[in-house]
């Protein structure tokens, strides 16, 4: 995610400090996201693709992440488009979201010259940290529109913690 | 002699439109009959997917939308909206009139034949 939308972010994080939701935006140095090609990939060779920057071993996407959360739950919801909602490994460890799948290289014919080809393909792993404890058990996970969401309850319902911290 | 049949070209920001928009990836293949462009459009619903040709310039325009599970307030909408646009250049011998556009899962095909007159013809040679 761009900067100017992190600051963004965090200007309305103050804004709606007394609103039921809360956004959390995990910066934009979470986002970016090697994706590492498969064993047998079928991605083109760089022969074969006519755009200079293209390295198939080293892809890189912003798989941009936010957490919201409110009194009862925290939403996770992690940008990943063009998979197959079976090819989601989502585990909660040690409070954090670990989310790692995934993109398969799939193409309908091979013939033809690859002009451009930005789109990050293979599998990727992604860290979100949680602000507070869940119940993993309970979380429920959705894939829309390229879009993943995870919902978790919290341990512990209540009001996000805010600590008030003052410069000396 | 350039023989892309499709190059980048800088999007005009319609008056409206003041707040910078994200540059999606996108893969591009060129064959005889024509290209198709992969464009990643994460969290993009069909109905707020635009693509449309102007002239020679193809213009992919979406915005984003943030489906939480409760609605979030009017006044939070400048971070709610988040806007992908991306602009291209066809070359004559595609076909703008025949583009078909699929999304699904966040991932817009596109496919641009080339026109009647550049498709790869045989010609039956008579022996005389």
């Amino acid at each position: 995610m761009k900067l100017e939308q992190l600051r963004q972010g965090v200007g309305t994080l103050w804004d709606s400090m007394t609103e039921g939701w809360e956004r959390l935006r995990h910066g934009a140095a979470g986002a970016l996201t090697r994706y590492r090609p498969e064993q047998k990939s079928s991605l083109p060779t760089p022969d074969e693709v006519d755009d200079a920057s293209y390295i198939p071993s080293a892809s890189w996407a912003m798989l941009g992440g936010d957490v919201f959360e409110d009194d009862k739950r925290l939403v996770v919801r992690l940008e990943a488009p063009g998979m197959n909602k079976s090819d989601f490994d989502i585990q909660v460890r040690d409070g954090a979201l670990v989310v790692s799948g995934e993109k398969r290289f799939e193409r309908e014919s091979t013939e033809g010259r690859w002009r451009v080809l930005q789109c990050a393909y293979g599998s990727f792993l992604r860290t979100v940290p949680l602000p507070v404890a869940v119940k993993g058990d309970q979380a429920r996970a959705s894939y829309r529109d390229g879009v993943l969401k995870v919902e978790l309850p919290k341990l512990e319902p209540g009001k996000p913690i805010v600590t008030k911290i003052s410069v000396g | 002699m350039n023989t892309r049949a499709v190059t980048e070209t800088k999007a005009n920001t319609s008056p409206s439109r003041e707040e910078p928009a994200l540059l999606p990836p996108v893969d591009v293949i060129e064959d005889a009959t024509g290209i198709t462009l992969y464009a990643d459009l994460p969290g993009v619903p069909k109905d707020r997917l635009n693509v449309r040709v102007e002239g020679e310039t193809l213009l992919i325009d979406a915005d984003l939308v943030l489906a939480l599970p409760q609605d979030m307030q009017a006044s939070h909408a400048e971070v709610r909206h988040t806007h992908y646009r991306r602009a291209f250049t066809l070359s004559r011998e595609l076909d703008p009139g025949q583009v078909s556009a699929e999304l699904s899962q966040g991932v817009l095909r596109l496919r641009i034949p080339k026109a009647e007159h550049a498709q790869p013809r045989r010609i039956a040679v008579q022996v005389a």
